[in-house]
């Protein structure tokens, strides 16, 4: 298997004392929609950071379209690995165009400024993701579920082959998490690009990704595919809690639900 | 869809196919009344798109060779179709340049005007070799200089700290600056050639105050917009009792000249060495910071995702400081500690362009040197009708610059209450 995207024996400290990971294997291919599920303090956001090469592990290395992250620059890294963090926001009252437009950042020359086709790519990027009309307004001006379709377009005008994501579902109303979810699964299907999500939502995850990752105590729990993943046995090891699943109505990956103690 | 966005995905999407968007049933504007927002994205399959359809996967790499590489022959069809909806309001090469040139000619032309304006007449036949003209030419030339400098730093430091109340003055780098002049001159002769040793000291004073502000505001890797403001009244305070220290150690016949430095006020005749070597200067750290103007648009959109767009945000960080001490050090080598010009112009600026920096930089460094050629020459205009003989500049930016400030700490709070 070709991997856009993989890590080997992948591990980080904050502490000596106290890793956070402890060894991660994990690999993403273009056009694969991965979920990082697990407890909080499990070590998932730590697991994105290091991908992304904004923490150093301290052990293990990443590969970036075979090639090792560390050793790649900044602005090459840029062309390959696109980030969209858990809440957008912007010092400045950028429009969502300008916004889109920093995408660009990384193809451009000495002087950084746009080109025709960089404006061309820009335009692209918003009409794929639907924020053409919400072109000249600010981000103040949007509703969550926009905003991160914003930052999902300046994500796309990267060009990327890897877009890794921050939970970027968490602080949407159902209807907007359908909205971001179905447009995800387009790109990583279509463009193909390896997509990879942390997430802290079981149900909204296994409904959307192609497979989910159970990432606690450091390590990989498990790694497959939605049925695979939601095994009774296996939540209750990782989350400390008794579950129970139900059939999802229409079809599709069981719901979990938690059994509140009495 | 333009045909050229059209053929670019159609390379760049191996799998064609038709994607769609639309809004989903119940989607309302802010008013409440319900959207049409039916963007539909059709890629058809058109012959670039078959040609590559037998590749199912990207090889390694196919972003870096697809993009830059070529362009698509269609693409310059379109670039020659009217743009202006596709590109409005975007810094373009083309538009950036044309803005530059009307900033620089209404410079130059208000500085022409100012030139000729002042208490004493100048020989209308032969103007160009009036020794009046020549003074207040190197004079107005200082205060643009002086101007420019001050407010690209603000421009480029409020951009660094994603914070609008950032400024040289307000931080203490324009004081740090001050220190180290005088320091300079207290030296007197042995410290070498005047138009050097005067920057380089201030250089060295702007950057010690940067970096003394910067490392008490930090904590744990942010800087918290009113610990840097307390920072800076601080070393503020520390640089006044320096400047007065200076002061009480000057040659008795130069103090006059001294009070009036520290008001900002420009002398009656500027070096031309040191004029030529510090408006080399503004001119450096303006560049420099132009160039960096993408990188401050990331990082408005948080340090993490300026990493992932390619920003290296640390050497960004001592880049920017170590260039606006520079700016401002040569401002203050000019002019004085000349108050809030940094503050106001980036605002009144982006006020007029929105907040990319690439405009936000190029026009403040105008914006800068229009505002001190007008205050100078109105201070050296009304003086003599207050009996004051002439007004130092800084005493009229701090008359605007002051109310200016209150306004936006005031509105930052309402913003911060709301």
């Amino acid at each position: 298997m070709n991997a856009a995207i993989s890590a080997r024996g992948l591990a980080f400290a904050y502490r000596p004392a106290e890793p956070v990971l402890r060894g991660v294997d994990l690999d993403a291919r273009a056009g694969e929609l991965v979920c990082i599920l697990g407890p909080n303090g499990g070590g998932k956001t730590t697991l994105l950071r290091c991908l992304l090469g904004l923490a150093a592990p301290s052990g293990g290395t990443v590969t970036i379209d075979g090639r090792p992250l560390a050793g790649l620059r900044a602005r090459e890294r840029a062309r390959r690995l696109a980030y969209v963090p858990q809440t957008p926001g912007s010092a400045f009252a950028f429009s969502a165009r300008e916004i889109v437009l920093m995408g660009r950042l990384s193809h451009l020359g000495a002087l950084g400024l746009a080109g025709a086709q960089d404006l061309e790519i820009v335009r692209a990027a918003m009409e794929m993701t639907g924020t053409e009309a919400l072109a000249g307004r600010t981000l103040d001006e949007l509703s969550g579920g926009e905003a991160q379709r914003v930052m999902i377009a300046r994500a796309l005008a990267q060009q990327p082959t890897i877009l890794l994501l921050d939970e970027p579902t968490s602080h949407l109303d159902l209807r907007q998490q359908g909205s971001v979810t179905s447009m995800l699964r387009r790109v990583a299907h279509d463009w193909p690009m390896a997509v990879l999500c942390v997430s802290h939502d079981l149900n909204v995850a296994a409904a959307f990704a192609d497979r989910l990752v159970l990432v606690a105590g450091g390590r990989i729990a498990a790694d497959g595919p939605p049925a695979d993943v939601l095994r009774p046995d296996l939540l209750r090891e990782v989350y400390g809690i008794d579950v129970d699943l139900v059939p999802r109505p229409g079809s599709g990956p069981p719901l979990v639900v938690a059994r509140v103690p009495a | 869809m333009t045909t050229g966005s059209y053929i670019w995905w159609c390379d760049r999407i191996i799998r064609c196919k038709t994607w769609r968007w639309e809004a989903e049933d119940g989607d309302r504007d802010e008013s409440g009344s319900p959207v049409s927002r039916l963007a539909s994205v059709r890629i058809r399959a058109g012959p670039q798109c078959r040609r590559r359809a037998g590749n199912r996967r990207p090889a390694a790499g196919v972003t870096r060779a697809f993009a830059p590489a070529r362009k698509p022959a269609i693409l310059a069809a379109v670039d020659s179709a009217p743009s202006s909806a596709r590109t409005a309001g975007l810094p373009t090469a083309g538009r950036l340049a044309v803005e530059a040139l009307a900033a620089a000619a209404l410079t130059a032309a208000l500085f022409a005007l100012c030139t000729r304006v002042g208490p004493l007449s100048i020989d209308g036949g032969r103007w160009w070799s009036d020794p009046v003209w020549m003074l207040r030419a190197m004079r107005l030339a200082a205060a643009a200089a002086a101007g420019a400098g001050l407010a690209v730093a603000g421009a480029a430091i409020q951009g660094l700290l994603r914070n609008p109340l950032g400024d040289p003055y307000v931080l203490g780098i324009a004081s740090g600056a001050g220190v180290g002049v005088r320091a300079g001159l207290a030296l007197g002769a042995w410290a070498g050639w005047i138009a050097w040793r005067t920057p380089a000291f201030a250089f060295v004073g702007a950057l010690v105050a940067a970096a003394s502000v910067h490392a008490v505001a930090r904590r744990r890797g942010r800087v918290d917009p009113f610990s840097l403001i307390l920072a800076g009244v601080i070393v503020n305070i520390l640089n006044g009792a320096l400047i007065m220290a200076l002061y009480l150690a000057t040659d008795p016949l130069r103090v006059d000249e001294f009070a009036r430095w520290a008001m900002g006020e420009l002398p009656e005749a500027v070096d031309p060495s040191l004029l030529a070597v510090c408006g080399g200067l503004v001119l450096g750290a303006w560049a420099a910071a132009f160039r960096r103007a993408g990188a401050l648009n990331a990082l408005g959109l948080g340090d993490d995702v300026a990493r992932s767009l390619g920003v290296p945000v640390g050497a960004l960080r001592v880049e920017i400081f170590v260039g606006s001490a520079l700016a401002t050090a040569a401002a203050v080598a000019l002019a004085g500690p000349v108050s809030f010009v940094g503050l106001m112009v980036p605002h009144v600026v982006r006020l007029a362009t929105g907040p990319d920096h690439r405009r936000v930089l190029l026009l403040s460094g105008f914006g800068g040197a229009v505002l001190m050629i007008a205050a100078e020459t109105l201070c050296r205009g009304i003086g003599p009708h207050l009996g004051a003989g002439r007004l130092p500049v800084g005493l009229l930016t701090a008359l605007l610059g002051a109310p200016f400030f209150i306004a936006l700490l005031r509105r930052r709070f309402a913003e911060e209450d709301a």
